[in-house]
């Protein structure tokens, strides 16, 4: 047990190194081989869940000095937050490779040798203790989308791929440099070396240095949630991107970005995430990614596109939880995070099932599939409601546990939020309802019902989906403490001042593990 | 008086590297009359054996650090450093060149000479200790490397190409000279380290004579890296020269040509680095913007490397500015990740180029990573890796470099610099979608096999390229503590 | 007072002889006047007491390269090149560099002797010891290396005009 998070990291590569010795023409192998390696990385994460105490902070903790001349090490270690996060990588990274299985008919060896190599790298992003072990995996995960989206993608893949790409790059470039500035001040307070995470949280960096190192972090992760006005490649790379791209990408590769907010910019630069001018524009951003997501759902004839915008939209939601900068705005917004990589994922799943069998996905092209389709249209009500956020599926508790959160802010984000929730409501039965029901077309009546393999990618997120609805507390349990360190850490004393239980000074009951 | 004339055996042991090459590369010539036609390539194993002992010496020589020659060299960490990049950037360049004079009928024992000889004279660079040493060096590797562009003499761009080399370096040159001369009138020595006490001592050092100096030094210096705003021969001249050669004139002699650039404006001129700063800032982000806002619209692949490496000149410039211990081994290890980078994506271009040189656009490579994956593989490594991607040497070369940057306060370089390198995935990235995505071309449908030796020139640079990108400790230690012993 | 005339004399020789160099038409005047601007820069050299230098620019530059210079001027019809404009249309740009210099040349005459402040002289050589001798124990003791690799510039220099040169080798 002592390095399981080298070996949850470090069981896609070895699955890479086994698949590279297939010879490309022996597919089916290859097949096989991708998805047993993809299955190892979720069954070798699944002891992750039993031995995770809610009660401590970063566990399975590894650190190996890596290069000593510049203080960056091997440190991995997760918390509550990263958890579910390291979970939902595997898991969906799993099902994504599932889901090609029919649909990636050239170069697989290749196609499932990137799906790899990103899985490692977005696991390392989720386990990083170190900010420069955080960088590195935070870009090894750009480049294989890159080629996925620029090999396997749709007509317009080029474009949409070097767009993504220069989007993200110029975003990491502004991040590192946020990181090399706090790794300086660092240097210049302790005369040490360091790019371990803790370290940089000791550092007190000077108020006017803390602004710009804020945005120059902010851009970073805008980019990759992505927020408005930076979310222009998403829709792009969505669009063009295969069916498990685009999975990987809504459902983890966003996350990377929310991440960075409560791993970095929140702990690290506490005061200027609490500086009212700064909350009010993040915030104002986020509400106009909420309704202006919405409403561009709302428009498009397009059904990968729609689901596209219905993630700038829901990430809006989580970027408003998080600077909420209260324990239910954050922890809403985490939970809400891992809901909308359940549910988009789900989305995107369906647009792919569809596309595969009738190679469009004009919205207008469909109708009454329910008729044919019956195991799918069931799959894909659950994944329209978890979406939306209806009781009692998970989706309602992230957006109800953020409305709480955004209310005790300030009570016109909570309305804003509750117009987004009503649009979300509305951009989603629309669809469902011009695709599902009504009459069946005529070149639509020959479409099969999902096979098995597909079910079996369907089923786990079902009952995710009802697991989170149904029965939250152990989510909301390996939060607490994650959450209030990061609350605690922007305003001392919150938890006091509020008459809120602080979890941090909950009795430990093993004491001394902490590191 | 005569006491110092018989060198000692520990001088000439310092010296050893340049000694066996000089030797190699005379024996070289002799042996070229009385190899028949076929048989040339056994002078390009000679040459590289004799590269390969000299990598060697260089590792005995710095066993044994020290001056040698009334300090006429010195071999310490730095200078050791560099001998391995260019005696590295020599075999390398060897091992690319077999298959594409073979193509172009010009396998001759010449060749294998010129190389060794240039990369005498930039070995010379880098051990020298004294200015003329330096320009004696420098004359070595540049005429060696003029007649190295214009090989093919019966093709037109080989002759154009090393034309405009000849001219615009000779008057490169001229500048350094008219540099070295003004040293000389205000210290009255062109030994580096007495100038640097001259300057320390006097009570008023002749500080405008010094930045006059200084400003045509970097002028002179300026041309042979390629940094704005003396960049322009830079695309005609490496588009035109035959591709091994362009790859040798990218990373050795400017390996070199920066190295003295390190040892001058370092110990000489550090007192009067105020006023040379603003220079060299303006410099190193016109050349970074230029390079890379150019290379954009490039079609043919050896003229895109060439703003690229423009580009990446102004990298290096980037760490000079910086004027710390960290900015000098920050630019030693990028020049080391850069000269491996580089070489294998000039070694992939020779393999693709056919005869002639007729398919070096981008788009001939279109298709390549169907019909050749592996090769398409590397190139792909090296392409990543000038981006700056993790896990490569180019990253951290760049990681250093702007590390480096921000510990000396310069804070809009570093921004602006980093801004460029993302302009700069974009024409790298092209390269690999057209490589991947799109239908193989004419050139790629019928490329022949790669033979052995273009491997080597692809592999040792990938496996290094890797090394430094995973393992960068070891080769960064060692920059570090070579430069902490310069700066002294 | 004789050497103050000599070195007028010299610097007319060598400076009038560098502009009829670039100024003439004809290309064998123009090397005339090279060797005429060389052979002043002699005699600046005789004026410094560098007895070996000056011999040694007669004899390779006047003697050898420039003689070269004039068979292979000589051999090479020149009569077509005669005929056209001498003065490109790039005088503007000289224009401006001469203009340039020249602001730098007047800017530290005003600053007068400090801005010039040079290293002390050398020692002055023993009367005993020759120039020539002096030059010959530098070069083969402290200077021996940059003399010997010389040698090896000279070689590639060599090897390179053949390569260039010859038709098939």
């Amino acid at each position: 047990m002592d390095h399981i998070l080298s070996i949850v990291l470090f069981t896609p590569l070895l699955g890479l190194a086994v698949l590279l010795f297939i010879p490309s023409s022996n597919t089916a192998a290859i097949r096989w081989c991708a998805n047993a390696a993809a299955f190892a990385g979720f069954a070798v994460s699944l002891p992750l869940v039993f031995a995770f105490d809610p009660a401590l902070d970063f566990q399975f903790v590894e650190r190996l000095s890596w290069i000593p001349s510049i203080g960056a090490s091997y440190h991995l270690g997760i918390d509550g937050f990263s958890l579910l996060l390291v979970l939902l990588t595997t898991l969906l990274g799993f099902l994504a490779i599932l889901s090609s299985w029919t649909a990636i008919r050239e170069r697989e060896k290749e196609y499932y040798a990137y799906f790899l190599v990103q899985q490692t790298g977005m696991l390392g992003v989720f386990m990083a203790r170190d900010a420069f072990l955080f960088f590195l995996f935070w870009e090894m995960v750009l480049i294989p989308m890159y080629f996925i989206i620029a090999i396997w993608g749709g007509p317009r893949r080029s474009y949409a791929a070097i767009k993504f790409v220069i989007y993200t790059l110029v975003g990491s470039v502004l991040m590192f440099l946020g990181i090399l500035a706090l790794y300086w001040q660092h240097f210049s307070e302790f005369q040490t070396y360091s790019f371990a995470i803790e370290d940089l949280m000791r550092t007190q960096v000077p108020a006017s240095m803390q602004w710009w190192v804020f945005w120059a972090f902010f851009l970073g992760f805008a980019v990759k949630v992505p927020m408005w006005p930076f979310h222009t490649w998403l829709p792009d790379a969505h669009v063009e991107a295969p069916t498990a791209g685009s999975v990987i990408l809504a459902s983890i590769l966003l996350k990377m970005g929310t991440y960075g907010f409560l791993r970095f910019s929140l702990p690290l630069l506490p005061d200027s995430a609490k500086d009212p001018q700064v909350i009010q524009i993040v915030a104002g951003l986020s509400i106009i990614a909420i309704i202006y997501g919405a409403l561009a759902s709302l428009m498009q004839k397009d059904w990968k596109k729609l689901v596209a915008y219905s993630s700038v939209s829901h990430l809006g939601f989580c970027t408003l939880g998080i600077f909420a900068l209260n324990p239910a705005g954050i922890a809403g917004s985490i939970l809400q995070q891992i809901n909308h990589g359940i549910s988009t994922g789900m989305l995107f799943l369906v647009v792919g099932i569809v596309y595969e069998r009738r190679h469009t996905r004009e919205i207008a092209a469909f109708g009454g599939l329910y008729k044919i389709m019956p195991v799918f249209g069931i799959a894909f009500l659950i994944a329209t409601l978890s979406s939306m956020g209806m009781p009692p599926l998970n989706g309602f508790i992230g957006e109800i546990t953020i409305l709480k959160g955004a209310y005790q802010t300030s009570l016109a984000w909570a309305v804003w939020c509750a117009i987004g929730i009503a649009l979300g409501a509305a951009y989603l039965l629309w669809l469902y309802q011009r695709t599902m029901l009504g009459d069946v077309k005529e070149t639509n009546s020959g479409l099969t019902d999902l096979n098995a393999r597909e079910i079996a990618v369907f089923a786990p997120l079902v009952v995710l989906v009802f697991l989170i609805g149904l029965y939250p507390k152990p989510f909301f349990r390996v939060l607490e403490r994650p959450t209030a360190h990061i609350v605690e850490r922007v305003r001392p004393g919150y938890h006091a001042e509020h008459r809120l239980v602080n979890p941090l000074e909950a009795p430990r009951p093993t004491a001394g593990l902490e590191r | 008086m005569l006491d110092s004339f018989i060198p000692s055996w520990a001088e000439l042991l310092r010296f050893m590297p340049e000694i066996i090459l000089s030797l190699v590369g005379s024996l070289l010539v002799m042996l070229e009359p009385v190899t028949g036609p076929k048989s040339k390539s056994m002078l390009g194993h000679v040459a590289i054996a004799g590269l390969i002992v000299a990598l060697g010496a260089t590792f005995v020589a710095h066993a044994n650090p020290g001056a040698a020659f009334s300090s006429m060299i010195v071999v310490d960490g730095f200078a050791t450093f560099f001998r391995v990049i260019v005696f590295t950037v020599g075999i390398l360049t060897i091992f690319s060149s077999y298959q594409y004079l073979d193509r172009e009928g010009s396998n001759r024992g010449e060749y294998y000479a010129l190389i060794l000889f240039s990369v005498v004279g930039q070995s010379v660079m880098v051990v020298a200790n004294e200015l003329i040493m330096i320009f004696i060096g420098l004359e070595i590797s540049s005429i060696a490397t003029y007649v190295l562009a214009g090989f093919l003499r019966d093709d037109k761009r080989n002759n154009e190409s090393a034309i405009k080399y000849f001219l615009l370096g000779s008057f490169a040159t001229g500048f350094l000279l008219y540099g070295i001369a003004l040293i000389y009138g205000a210290t009255g020595t062109t030994d580096l380290g007495e100038v640097r006490q001259a300057v320390l001592q006097s009570a008023e050092p002749p500080v405008l004579l010094l930045s006059v100096a200084a400003g045509l030094m970097f002028i002179g210096l300026g041309f042979k890296v390629s940094g704005a705003p003396f960049q322009m021969w830079t695309p005609d001249v490496y588009q035109g020269a035959p591709t091994p050669v362009t790859a040798f004139m990218s990373a050795g002699p400017k390996a070199a040509a920066f190295a003295i650039f390190l040892r001058i404006f370092v110990t000489v001129f550090e007192s009067v680095g105020d006023r040379w700063e603003p220079l060299i800032w303006a410099s190193a982000l016109a050349s970074m913007t230029i390079g890379n806002f150019a290379a954009l619209q490039q079609k043919n692949f050896k003229r895109l490397l060439a703003y690229s490496s423009i580009a990446h000149a102004g990298y290096v410039l980037v760490a000079l500015t910086a004027r710390s211990e960290i900015g000098t081994a920050s630019a030693m290890f990028y020049l080391a990740a850069y000269a491996l980078m580089n070489m294998g994506a000039f070694a992939v271009i020779a393999h693709v180029a056919g005869k002639g040189e007729t398919t070096v656009d981008v788009s001939d490579f279109a298709g390549l990573g169907a019909k050749q994956p592996v090769t398409a593989a590397l190139l792909t490594i090296f392409m990543l890796s000038l981006i700056g991607v993790p896990l490569t040497g180019g990253f951290f070369g760049k990681f250093y470099i702007f590390k480096a940057a921000l510990e000396s306060k310069l804070l809009w370089l570093a921004i602006l610099g980093l801004l460029n390198s993302a302009v700069a995935a974009y024409y790298y990235l092209r390269v690999l979608v057209v490589m991947y995505m799109e239908e193989p071309s004419a050139r790629t449908e019928n490329l022949e096999p790669m033979p052995m030796s273009l491997q080597a020139a692809l592999w040792l640079p990938a496996a290094g390229v890797l090394f430094l990108g995973i393992f960068p400790s070891a080769v960064l230690e060692f920059a570090s503590a070579s430069a902490r012993l310069l700066g002294q | 007072m004789l050497d103050t005339v000599f070195f007028y004399l010299f610097t007319l020789l060598t400076l009038g002889g560098a502009i009829l160099t670039v100024a003439t038409r004809n290309a064998v005047h123009s090397a005339l006047f090279l060797i005429t601007s060389l052979l002043g820069v002699a005699g600046l050299y005789l004026l410094l007491h560098a007895e070996f230098l000056f011999a040694v620019q007669i004899i390779v530059y006047v003697g050898g390269i420039m003689v070269l210079f004039l068979f292979v001027i000589m051999l090479v019809n020149l009569d077509a090149a005669a005929a056209q404009r001498q003065f490109s249309r790039m005088w503007p740009v000289a224009l401006g560099c001469v203009a340039l210099v020249g602001l730098e040349l007047f800017y530290f005459l005003g600053k007068g002797e400090p801005a010039f402040r040079i290293a002390a002289p050398p020692p002055v050589p023993e009367p005993t010891a020759g120039n020539t001798e002096r030059i010959a124990d530098v070069l083969f003791s402290q200077y021996l290396l940059p003399f010997e690799i010389a040698s090896l510039l000279l070689l590639v220099a060599v090897i390179g005009s053949v390569v260039m040169a010859k038709k098939r080798i």
